[in-house]
């Protein structure tokens, strides 16, 4: 009976395991490779919007409450943090004068950081803006901003001049990323209703994924003529062509299934954000790359 | 333990071998995956049999204080493989055909993929067909251990120790019907099904070891009164052999809309 009893032991601490492999990736297509690029070991807290330019991924840190900049093989450069005001940063842009933008579903408002770090209110959360959730830059220069409280995609000029570009009657439950193609088509992920939408250069908004079982999307980013969709609802990394439609490109499971933000490199190098627990400030981006060719 | 690892894959790549081959052989083996009265309609036949089947009033006491308790450890058993299924991230063998990392150290490692050959027809074809198109059960990622290998190993050892030869018919359905297949097809390795099956017969003895000392005040009053209420104690046997062929699932079921509903008053 003793040595059953140690064998029930043996078995179930075997199983356990080190709680550091609590973690897989799936890739379904042949040929793809995944690593870790960074972690909160490197400075961050949980990640959630990730943006690629000029060699640098900036990071919308949810977790830490912070903007951070970071480059392969280098701990993370805090832009902004707490102190000034941030919350919960979600998304975020960078424009042509190196200012970032970004929006913060806990505290609301559309939020710039320039340059020499100060960060400033472009449309304050009292201006309607209670909780602020996707971010695009227009080919125009003009910021869209996700209105999640109010149903609504908004337009917002550089002097923070705010329009109404899809309305509450368009049927958007929660605008939570965008992604503009090379013609101007405006990608739109609801993760609420669990749609992506598409709203084309003139103007007309298309239902293009809806009633998908297994699909919700969270964050969209355009890697050449691909759009790569992360889904943290089933822990999926996702891509649309017009031509293909939707494919699961990999999938997620345990610790670095909450797959957030996604960002490509001039490389075709894929960054997904993870957050494996906001609370507790933990999180990974991993990089995602094809062995032999772009993706 | 690598080499444990390594016996396992051994063994799971031999027997997931035969799967691949012939529809008729995988239409049969896959039947007790995919049909409950086929995978435990024998095991509550010998149920019901060691339940009646005593030889006087102090045997047939006797055999259902067994099976009593043996109904008692099948909770003991699943919440133990449940509880270490999900402490363990470690996914079934068609899963691992995939290419894949996990996490070590901080870095991801690539997992070494295991050959697999999928079976002609059958539910894990579907699951495989679906992995594929992307879509996973989250069932699929958790399973070691074998919480079928703990169930019905438990089930079946306390259908043995109650009467032996339907034990032993019940034993042998488990081994050849319920979990040979589950290796073949690919959902379990055999290292899954030999720890699963552990679990239950550690969690049954131990559970009739702590029954023992019921003996006089819980146990055989218990036994005594399933005598005095035949009708009753029989009715309430439907339940437990109707449960018994697709692992409290039911049960489990009414667990969590109990919780909805507690949480539903609660406010939350």
């Amino acid at each position: 009976m003793r040595a059953a009893v140690a064998l029930f032991l043996a078995l179930a601490l075997g199983g356990c395991g080190p709680l550091d492999q609590q973690a897989v990736v799936l890739a379904l297509e042949p040929g793809w490779s995944a690593e870790v690029a960074a972690s909160d070991a490197d400075g961050f807290g949980s990640p959630d919007g990730l943006l690629w330019t000029d060699g640098w991924l900036y990071v919308a840190d949810e977790g830490g409450s912070a903007l951070r900049a970071w480059r392969p093989g280098m701990r993370a450069t805090t832009l902004a943090d707490a102190s000034a005001g941030l919350a919960s940063p979600e998304d975020l842009v960078r424009d042509a004068a190196g200012n970032i933008y970004f929006t913060d579903d806990s505290r609301g408002g559309l939020w710039r950081t320039d340059r020499l770090g100060r960060t400033t209110a472009v449309v304050a959360p009292g201006e309607g803006l209670k909780s602020s959730e996707g971010l695009a830059l227009s080919p125009d220069g003009d910021l869209i901003v996700g209105d999640a409280p109010g149903h609504r995609v908004l337009k917002v000029s550089p002097a923070g001049k705010v329009s109404v570009l899809i309305g509450a009657d368009s049927g958007i439950a929660k605008p939570e990323s965008f992604a503009f193609d090379a013609h101007g088509n405006l990608y739109i992920a609801d993760n609420h209703d669990k749609i992506l939408y598409l709203r084309t250069a003139d103007g007309r908004l298309h239902r293009l994924i809806a009633d998908r079982a297994g699909f919700s999307p969270e964050s969209l980013r355009f890697a050449g003529r691909a759009l790569f969709i992360t889904d943290s609802d089933h822990g999926k990394l996702l891509r649309y062509t017009p031509e293909d439609g939707l494919e699961v490109v990999a999938l997620f499971g345990g610790r670095l299934a909450n797959v957030q933000g996604i960002a490509a490199d001039d490389r075709g190098h894929l960054y997904v954000s993870v957050q494996s627990d906001l609370l507790g400030r933990k999180g990974y981006i991993l990089r995602l790359y094809r062995r032999t060719s772009r993706v | 333990m690598e080499m444990v690892i390594r016996l396992s894959d051994w063994l799971y790549l031999m027997l997931n071998g035969i799967a691949g081959r012939s529809w008729l052989l995988d239409t049969l083996i896959s039947l007790p995956l995919d049909n409950n009265l086929v995978k435990a309609g024998p095991i509550g036949a010998c149920f019901v049999y060691a339940w009646w089947s005593g030889g006087g009033e102090a045997d047939t006491r006797r055999r259902r204080a067994t099976l009593l308790v043996t109904v008692a450890s099948l909770l003991l058993v699943l919440a133990t493989t449940k509880t270490l299924a999900h402490q363990s991230l470690q996914p079934r063998p068609f899963v691992h055909a995939q290419q894949a990392w996990h996490l070590e150290g901080g870095k991801l490692v690539e997992t070494p993929r295991l050959a697999y050959r999928q079976p002609l027809n059958g539910n894990v074809r579907s699951r495989y067909e679906a992995l594929k198109r992307g879509e996973i059960e989250q069932n699929d990622l958790v399973s070691f251990p074998s919480d079928h290998a703990g169930f019905f190993f438990a089930l079946s050892l306390g259908i043995f120790l109650a009467a032996w030869r339907a034990g032993a018919i019940a034993l042998a359905w488990t081994a050849v019907a319920i979990l040979l297949p589950r290796i073949v097809t690919g959902m379990h390795s055999p290292l899954d099904i030999v720890a699963g099956a552990a679990i239950g017969t550690v969690g049954l003895l131990a559970l009739q070891l702590v029954a023992r000392h019921t003996r006089h005040w819980a146990l055989e009053p218990l036994a005594g009164w399933t005598l005095r209420h035949e009708a009753l104690a029989a009715a309430l046997l439907f339940f437990v052999a109707f449960e018994s062929t697709n692992v409290l699932t039911n049960v489990r079921d009414l667990a969590g809309t109990g919780q909805d509903i507690v949480g539903h008053v609660a406010g939350r």
